[in-house]
């Protein structure tokens, strides 16, 4: 049985919930099925959508919103994004190490070949010195719950993590909703999350910026499907939302191309990999990069968040490292915890997971969204040996985790309200300071039993509230 | 401002103004071809030479009945100058520049589009044309509205207003110089209708009222000209539309090759006379005029878009 984050508890309703469960208990039938109608319909015509590709009309999409909030409490808040926070400052310290003196790898702490072999490692990185040490501005740390404190770290996101305006459009959606529940409970608000990003942005300037920064939001376009944060994001802040067509480079410095001529740009905040940033440089038919950007880079001409080459970090083999790195740079304990994982490259490690597939998650080292994985309980024995046979074509590709029991959040399905599994995202802000904004995405599989709760694959969202103070 | 956020500013309020247009025409034509003598196909012939695409219309559909040029007009999403089309470009170019437009003008664009998306042949049918029309145009009203109300008087109005008066400019131009059921302006045949064609010319750009307001009479062909082009109080007159394009450009521009231009043109429809004006005839008026807006149109393009 999972942990349900509302009930499980041995005197009843868990107490960061225990107001919000009065309230829904007095709720007439059907509001929240009105409430939800209501939602979609708001969506809809503030066009919050995500585009699905290969659609002449560019069909949008909306990611189901569940009307049940998921609820955290002060004291589980402090320790997660404790936690959260001094994981990313190991991740960026490690950034720095790898791209510099390696001493990591010196020490033996992670194998040399690992890393240096990594298709995400970019050798013009080595001995770049980038503003304030800070590779990974934003970041968002995938956290599962299996028990009252249990509490892992799934993966860590440093290329370029998205869903943080679903976080932000979801509260503001939930107080026009439901006012009445916002005045029975203190939860802490999210809406600084703008104004911390662009003054993180904006410390962040290039060696060459003279007076005052001139930060930019890059985008693939608005074709993108996620084309909607781009411009939320840019407009929170304040910034220009630019196209790599807008841009261009001249004696080591960025342009962008305005009505009033050439402005310069110190910082661009990019929402586009690595490979696509630079014909010149890394993918020669992107057509969305600028030419020579990754000169004026490495120059000093220009901060790029996140930094080239964080890919790195954020496989799902380096991953297995990070409680490591956290002792190594910092001297400290890791407040939270990884989920155990088997590398599939270590033969003891394959002969276990072969053996076990039935019961285990496995995953593609650099695989996202919920794609090229297996989820052996849920599987059926024709599909576990097809992928048997694909991890052993090449088995350095994958690691294997326990199947977790991933707690669950009351819900609004068809049939009423009903356990669903969730997980958490919140997003790591690095600049001037590390920190972030209470609270971050929650993302729930709609499906009974379902635990992927990727958008691709028909996961949803609901506000997630952490409590100012904590119920006696 | 982004040049390319100035350009789609640009587009996508003479989208919005051009979705308008073909409603208001679009309006009159029926109306009109209810009450007319003669032949009906006449009429609808002639909105879509003001709405454009009337090649592809003979390949694709022929025969230019009432069903037919609507299809054709309204909801053809393969048609680039039907209402569906316009509105769809409308709507893509402010969701190009959504963050820098006020929420309100996004969520309008985006609510416009969304229902005249989830329109087809037999809820047109059923709702009827004529409230469809107005509907387009209570849309380019909301549109306009919220500009007005509420945007900062920055570069992004300056540009939304100069894509409004240009391609508002080119419509009049078209108004003016369109056959109606046979009947060619500015020639010295009578008007088969009597005073029908230049009736139906102000109503549709609602300016009949207007009209007799100035005038106390029933629209006369040398009054109506001069209503439409050199009447400065009337908002969608030629030299209304230009007069607004010069204050804009003199805010954003003043020195610029597209000022020049534009200001030459403004002088001229300003000073001269209406027969001066018509001198090569009122068909070679109206080819010349609509020629010089695009150039004006090119060379703002020259002057913002490429600057760097």
């Amino acid at each position: 049985m999972a942990f349900d984050e509302m009930k499980s508890s041995a005197g009843g309703v868990r107490a960061p919930y225990r107001a919000y469960e009065n309230w829904l208990l007095s709720l007439p039938p059907d509001v929240l099925r009105r409430k939800h109608d209501e939602a979609d319909m708001l969506f809809r015509r503030l066009g919050i959508t995500f585009t699905v590709y290969g659609d002449q009309e560019g069909t949008e999409r909306l990611i189901p919103f569940d009307t049940v909030p998921r609820i955290i409490s002060a004291s589980e808040w402090k320790h997660l994004s404790a936690g959260c926070c001094q994981r990313v400052r190991a991740l960026n310290a490690f950034l720095k190490d790898l791209y510099h003196d390696q001493e990591i790898l010196k020490a033996g702490i992670i194998p040399k070949q690992h890393v240096l072999g990594n298709a995400m490692f970019r050798p013009e990185m080595m001995g770049i010195d980038v503003a304030r040490d800070v590779y990974t501005h934003i970041a968002g740390i995938d956290l599962v719950r299996t028990g009252e404190n249990e509490f892992y770290v799934l993966e860590d996101n440093l290329r370029s993590p998205s869903g943080v305006s679903y976080m932000l459009e979801n509260r503001a959606m939930m107080m026009r909703l439901f006012p009445d529940l916002f005045a029975r409970h203190q939860v802490a608000p999210v809406d600084e999350y703008p104004d911390i990003l662009i003054k993180n942005l904006r410390s962040v300037a290039p060696a060459k910026c003279k007076g005052d920064p001139n930060v930019v939001m890059m985008t693939p376009g608005y074709y993108n499907s996620a084309y909607f944060e781009h411009a939320f994001l840019a407009e929170q802040m304040g910034i220009e939302l630019v196209e790599g067509r807008d841009m261009f480079v001249q004696d080591g410095l960025v342009w962008m191309r305005t009505t009033r001529g050439p402005k310069r740009v110190d910082v661009i905040y990019r929402r586009i990999d690595d490979e696509f940033m630079d014909p010149d440089a890394f993918n020669p038919d992107s057509a969305l990069g600028v030419r020579g950007l990754l000169d004026a880079y490495r120059g000093g001409g220009v901060t790029l968040a996140n930094a080239i080459g964080t890919g790195v970090a954020d496989d799902k083999a380096t991953y297995t490292y990070v409680p490591d790195m956290v002792k190594f740079y910092l001297g400290e304990e890791p407040i939270l915890n990884n989920v155990p994982t088997w590398r599939l490259e270590r033969e003891d490690d394959r002969k276990y997971v072969l053996e076990h597939l039935p019961e285990l998650v496995v995953k593609e080292v650099q695989g996202a969204g919920g794609y090229g994985m297996l989820v052996g309980p849920t599987s059926t024995k024709a599909k576990i040996e097809e992928f048997r046979k694909v991890i052993l074509a090449n088995p350095s590709n994958y690691i294997a985790q326990p199947t977790l029991a991933l707690s669950t959040v009351p819900t609004l399905v068809e049939q009423g309200i009903a356990p669903r599994h969730v997980d958490l995202r919140p997003y790591v802000l690095a600049g001037e300071s590390v920190t972030l904004v209470p609270g971050g995405l929650t993302r729930v599989a709609l499906t009974e039993g379902s635990l992927v709760v990727n958008s691709s694959q028909g996961g949803g969202t609901k506000d997630t509230w952490v409590l100012e103070n904590d119920p006696c | 401002m982004l040049s390319r956020t100035a350009e789609h500013l640009y587009w996508m309020s003479r989208y919005m103004e051009r979705a308008e247009n073909i409603a208001r025409f679009l309006d009159v034509a029926n109306r009109t071809a209810m009450s007319a003598p003669g032949n009906p196909d006449a009429f609808w012939r002639s909105v879509l030479s003001i709405a454009g695409g009337e090649k592809a219309f003979n390949t694709r559909y022929g025969q230019a009945s009432a069903v037919n040029v609507v299809s054709y007009t309204v909801l053809d999403s393969t048609n680039p100058s039907s209402i569906y089309a316009a509105l769809r470009s409308t709507r893509e170019n402010a969701h190009a520049v959504r963050s820098v437009i006020p929420n309100e003008l996004w969520e309008a664009t985006n609510a416009t589009w969304l229902e005249v998306k989830s329109m087809d042949g037999p809820r047109l049918r059923e709702q009827g044309l004529i409230a469809f029309c107005e509907w387009v145009r209570e849309r380019s009203h909301v549109f306009r509205g919220i500009v007005d109300g509420v945007m900062l008087r920055d570069e992004r109005y300056h540009f939304l207003r100069l894509g409004t008066a240009l391609e508002r400019a080119d419509n009049t131009a078209r108004l003016i110089g369109v056959p109606l059921g046979g009947f060619s302006p500015g020639g010295a045949g009578a008007d088969p209708f009597g005073h029908t064609h230049w009736a139906v010319v102000l109503r549709s750009v609602s300016a009949l009222k207007a009209y007799r307001t100035v005038y106390g009479d029933e629209p006369r062909q040398a009054n109506a000209l001069d209503m439409l082009i050199q009447k400065s109080s009337m908002p969608r007159s030629l030299l209304f539309c230009l007069n607004k394009t010069m204050e804009t450009l003199d805010e954003i521009g003043p020195d610029l090759e597209c000022t020049r231009m534009v200001g030459a043109l403004q002088a001229k429809l300003h000073w001269s006379k209406m027969d001066e004006l018509l001198s090569e005839g009122l068909k070679e008026f109206v080819s010349s005029f609509i020629t010089f807006n695009n150039h004006i149109s090119t060379q703002l393009h020259e002057d913002f878009l490429m600057s760097a």
